[in-house]
């Protein structure tokens, strides 16, 4: 059953053009989403408005962010990627902010001591030690992003979440299982990953 | 040319899904985490399972239910069921274990017992946890009730669905905007509450 779904239904190319997805979105959140977080460090008084708008972005139902997307950006890839950045900004940017002003005063105190300018201490002192939060950010935005990616199926992006559609449709119930539960592994498995990155970079940098 | 009828119809459908979705998981949610207090096991399992399946895509949730359940209303609550019903666990338990030891030490101190312990000391300190924890999940709740029009539990997503089959943007939007408005009004009064809860405790 599982080695018939798979031929049929392509899951493994399906699951590179999935992945594929998720990674190009991945790496246009992570440089937005550290730019908003850096440039909200720079404008403080901006970080209320923007991450309160982010944040409304972030309780819209998924699907229906996709499909507000459809009139401006058409169907497929490029509505799926714009919704997954628009979705995924939020938690990056975040925790970028979070991270770079709640440095502790003591290793600021020690680098002004020394002689650092405020650029020197943002690069060789705030970044560093935000790593960790900023990891943990992207971390959350994988998991939006797998599940934004997924939903693009609907409106005809590729990846994974077509063969689910197909399997509902059809109310075919092999499809439907053996899809639905590689897309749950898969998650688990990038997710794993995902932690496994924050646990090394925590070690590395982290306060304790 | 817009039917309001059928709009408010499905406004409906949609709450009451996503409503009654939220409300089972909170009765169910909620006796579980009190009992995994006082049971190692029971907890660590029960947090094992919430980390995972949170990195699960709400899409392949609602699928894998269709063979389990088969379609319509019921197994599209159960989908977010599914979906929000660990988010809740972990919130409320950790909510509800992280009390500092010093109020429970004076509260045995006066001879508090068990149950006077939760429902004085635990529970009033896990207050703004559970709360988070609920508001989160109606956020999901709503996002998961959309979606669950695929199986036929009609509702907002319905109308979405529909005007996708045919490339129907209007309709597409009559299910849309209803749902944004929904989720806006739905943080800013959750956020509202909030605000007063964590002031309050």
């Amino acid at each position: 059953m599982i080695a018939q779904v798979w031929k049929t239904q392509q899951l493994t190319i399906k699951t590179v053009e999935h992945l594929s997805m998720v990674f190009m979105a991945l790496l246009f959140i992570i440089i937005i989403g550290v730019t908003i977080g850096v440039f909200l460090y720079n404008k403080k008084n901006l970080s209320d408005i923007v991450l309160n708008i982010l944040n409304v972005i972030e309780t819209i139902p998924e699907l229906v962010l996709l499909v507000i997307l459809m009139p401006f950006f058409g169907i497929g890839f490029k509505p799926t990627l714009v919704a997954s950045i628009l979705y995924s900004i939020l938690p990056v940017a975040r925790n970028t902010y979070v991270g770079l002003t709640q440095v502790d005063r003591q290793y600021l105190e020690s680098a002004r001591a020394m002689g650092l300018s405020e650029r020197e201490i943002l690069w060789n002192i705030r970044i560093p030690l935000a790593l960790p939060m900023i990891a943990a950010g992207i971390r959350i935005a994988i998991v939006f992003t797998m599940g934004v990616v997924t939903l693009g199926g609907l409106i005809a992006a590729g990846g994974l979440g077509g063969p689910i559609q197909t399997g509902i449709h059809l109310y075919d119930k092999d499809i439907i299982l053996v899809t639905g539960l590689w897309i749950g592994i898969l998650a688990v498995l990038v997710d794993s990953i995902g932690s496994w990155v924050e646990r090394y970079l925590n070690r590395r940098y982290g306060y304790d | 040319m817009i039917n309001y009828n059928i709009i408010l119809n499905a406004v409906g459908q949609h709450l009451f899904l996503a409503y009654s979705a939220l409300i089972i998981s909170i009765i169910i949610a909620i006796p579980l985490a009190v009992l995994s207090l006082y049971n190692r096991y029971l907890a660590s399992i029960l947090l094992l399972f919430a980390n995972l399946i949170q990195a699960i895509p709400s899409f392949a949730v609602v699928a894998i239910v269709v063979p389990l359940l088969g379609i319509g209303f019921k197994p599209a609550i159960f989908a977010i069921i599914l979906r929000i019903i660990l988010p809740l666990f972990k919130n409320t338990f950790t909510g509800l274990r992280d009390v500092e030891f010093i109020y429970l030490d004076s509260a045995r101190g006066i001879g508090l017992n068990q149950w006077e312990i939760l429902r004085y000391i635990r529970f009033p300190h896990a207050f703004p946890a559970i709360f988070a924890g609920i508001k989160f999940s109606a956020v999901i709740a709503n996002s998961v009730a959309i979606l669950t029009s695929l199986i036929g539990a009609g509702g907002l997503g319905e109308l979405i669905f529909e005007g996708l089959t045919n490339f129907n943007i209007p309709k597409v939007l009559t299910g849309a905007i209803p749902a944004i408005i929904i989720a806006i009004l739905l943080d800013v009064s959750f956020s509202l509450i909030e605000k007063r809860i964590t002031l309050k405790y």
